[in-house]
């Protein structure tokens, strides 16, 4: 056991040894999904060529203790989603998060008043509830936004959806795009899968299953190109938009003030294709998150 | 056996089916039964055209060329068959050796056949043919080296015989082309790092209770109240989901780093190891400690009566008597515990704590089973090898005691 055995040895030479502060490594971490190990192991690479040390704690865990671990200051960066303050800061009915760059203040704003947290530069790409549309009947019809997949229903479009119950139920989701674009889908034109996930959706319309030609997706899923879906914009707005963002302890920004810079252009690189296609690289094709991530920052001469 | 037992047996065959149970051997039948199903109406691989699709079910003769399908088809058929007969077990033990050897060596054969070369995402997985197969004839193996009553030496020698094979194939590239290897190249270096993580969590668990549980254990063999006090709290520490018991131990021990920064740079924090060797200690030690008592008050009452003749202190005769007649009761607990944790490390992933299971939720977020398995098949196997070598210990030790 590593850390066990520096533990003890630690302690045995605390007594004697009254360190002076040597530059810490900058603790870099994640969540455990595939964008979570992506965008990680972007951080990772980024600051590791700029001469940085770097303590790799990418897919850490779930949300919650990803988010505890820094707030304790176990880990100084992670990639976080801009949305997802709402619930952080118990505000999430409020409808400022639906504006990208509302959403990124008010984030911003927040976490550093109460934690002192510093989010920096978002990637201009929107990891949010959103519907997929198989390329094939979305080009057909010329359908782009969410608009004209409302129009085109309203006027009889032949579609099947299929989602998570949530997502079918919660005011939030589907019956906020129906009321925002005027369509409804009826029972039939449904395929619920309760408890499903946006894997289990993209596979249902992919394969066609009972007919199923749209989904429910995540913005930025990995799976939508290989399936043959495309995202229709959500060009009113209806979700909230969650945009990635590095975010750090001010402390471990204030050692390495360079940091805000070093990542800025490469977050500002990554729109939501370019996120679909890196994780779809993960998702489908199994390659290794940080192949990936080494591999795209090379071929943007982030990297040499 | 008794009489009474050998007429119940007698009545027993009767009753099943008199003439058929007098040729062939009852369990044979199941097993024959499995692979003549499986061989031919079961798909033995899959063919996914990415990694995440639904695949393709392959037959056996879809799966593989004519050329191999055939004989390879002809020897499994006639394997069963001598499962299905009453044999001597030696025979059978080779013939499901030589089954089960070949069906391995099969699947590695489906991706050059059944691939065409530019579909470079295309994976081929084991299908449920394949696993039915390999369970049939590992039936088969177990059955005939229960029968042969092999000892504690054979048993580890046959494990390690199956290890080389296994070795031998995956170091020929044989299964190079099926999709868990394909993981496996992707995150070989993860598989290595998260597997001595996993190793070093359950052993060093283990070890710390067993520093723990066996003091623990003489105190509560000797004082009444003390393990009437002790085991129920152990008993109830049992029962916490393994979930809930790391997300239990982060908050505590984020105070605990918060308060005194210090301990953070020793490894003392909220999430990561720290947590998770502590909830696995704490899982340990009932199997211990409990163990360490029932050890200890099956040492014959006259035994620790003659030591005491003989003039030895309390101490001489816990470590010169007492102890070492526990011993082989006491090495049952460690088992019990060791391949516990080999399981339980898995969800530390969830804390940060590393282990097998990073790859395991990696695979499930990702919705890639081979993923999944590559995480999974190292921590099963990782536990059946503990038990095995534990096993032979415990009856090898058990032999010296009873010759």
């Amino acid at each position: 056991m590593n850390k066990l055995t520096s533990l003890v040895a630690g302690l045995a030479l605390a007594a004697a040894a009254a360190v002076g502060a040597e530059a810490d490594p900058i603790v870099v971490a994640s969540k455990i999904d595939t964008e979570g190990n992506l965008l990680g192991n972007i951080i990772v690479q980024v600051l590791q060529a700029h001469g940085l040390q770097v303590t790799n704690e990418v897919s850490l865990g779930t949300t919650p203790i990803v988010r505890k671990a820094l707030i304790a200051g176990e880990i100084d960066i992670y990639p976080e989603y801009t949305g997802n303050a709402g619930f952080f800061f118990n505000k999430a009915d409020d409808t400022l998060w639906k504006d990208a760059a509302k959403g990124y203040e008010e984030a911003k704003t927040l976490d550093y008043d109460a934690n002192k947290i510093v989010w920096l530069t978002p990637a201009p790409a929107n990891n949010t509830w959103a519907i997929g549309l198989l390329e094939s009947v979305a080009s057909a019809n010329k359908l782009k936004t969410l608009d004209d997949f409302g129009k085109w229903v309203a006027a009889g479009g032949k579609v099947k959806l299929a989602g998570s119950s949530e997502f079918v139920n919660s005011a939030a989701a589907l019956p906020a795009f129906e009321k925002a674009y005027n369509f409804t889908l009826k029972p039939d034109q449904l395929l619920v899968l309760s408890g499903g996930d946006t894997s289990a959706t993209i596979k249902a319309a992919a394969e066609q299953t009972d007919g199923v030609n749209a989904a429910m997706v995540y913005g930025t899923d990995g799976a939508i190109g290989a399936a043959g879906l495309v995202v229709l914009d959500d060009d009113k707005g209806v979700q909230p938009v969650y945009a990635p963002t590095p975010i750090i302890r001010e402390a471990a920004l204030k050692a390495h003030p360079e940091i805000a810079d070093d990542l800025k252009p490469v977050f500002a690189s990554l729109d939501l294709k370019t996120l679909q296609t890196l994780n779809g690289r993960i998702q489908v094709n199994g390659e290794a998150a940080k192949d990936v991530a080494i591999d795209y920052l090379k071929s943007k001469g982030f990297l040499k | 056996m008794t009489a009474v037992g050998e007429r119940l047996l007698k009545s027993a065959s009767v009753f099943a089916a008199p003439s058929f149970a007098g040729r062939f051997d009852k369990l044979g039948v199941v097993i024959f039964a499995l692979a003549a199903a499986a061989l031919p109406l079961e798909p033995f691989a899959t063919l996914k055209a990415n990694r995440i699709v639904s695949g393709k079910g392959l037959s056996f003769f879809d799966a593989l060329p004519a050329a191999v399908a055939e004989p390879a088809f002809g020897l499994l058929l006639a394997a069963a068959i001598l499962a299905l007969l009453r044999t001597r077990p030696e025979l059978k033990l080779v013939a499901g050796a030589v089954a089960i050897i070949a069906i391995l060596a099969l699947i590695g054969l489906v991706p050059g056949h059944v691939v065409p070369p530019e579909a470079s995402l295309a994976r081929v997985a084991p299908a449920s043919g394949f696993w039915i197969l390999i369970f049939a004839f590992a039936i088969l193996v177990a059955d005939a080296m229960a029968r042969l009553e092999l000892g504690p030496v054979a048993r580890v020698s046959a494990l390690a015989a199956a290890a080389l094979v296994v070795g031998a194939i995956l170091g020929s590239g044989l299964w190079n082309g099926l999709s868990v290897l394909k993981e496996y190249a992707a995150h070989s270096d993860a598989f290595w790092r998260e597997g001595a993580t996993h190793v070093e969590l359950a052993f060093s668990s283990l070890a710390a209770a067993v520093l723990a549980g066996l003091p623990l254990g003489v105190a509560c063999q000797r004082s009444p109240a003390l393990r009437s006090a002790t085991l129920p709290v152990l008993n109830i520490i049992q029962t916490v989901p393994s979930i809930a018991m790391y997300g239990l131990m982060m908050a505590p021990l984020g105070l605990l780093a918060a308060r005194f920064p210090v301990l953070q740079d020793f490894g003392v924090r909220g999430i990561g190891a720290a947590p998770a060797l502590i909830a696995l200690f704490l899982y340990s030690l009932l199997p211990v400690t409990a163990n360490v008592v029932v050890g200890l008050e099956q040492a014959p009452a006259e035994v620790v009566e003659a030591a005491k003749g003989m003039g030895m202190t309390g101490s001489q005769r816990l470590l010169r008597v007492e102890l070492p007649l526990a011993f082989p009761v006491i090495l049952t607990g460690i088992r019990v515990v060791l391949v516990q944790n080999i399981g339980l490390v898995t969800v530390a992933a969830l804390i940060g704590g590393g282990g097998f299971g990073e790859l395991v939720f990696q695979g499930i977020g990702q919705s890639a089973n081979d993923l999944v398995l590559l995480g999974a098949a190292p921590t099963i196997a990782l536990a059946f090898i503990a038990a095995i070598l534990l096993d032979a210990l415990i009856e090898w030790l058990d032999k010296r005691k009873h010759p």
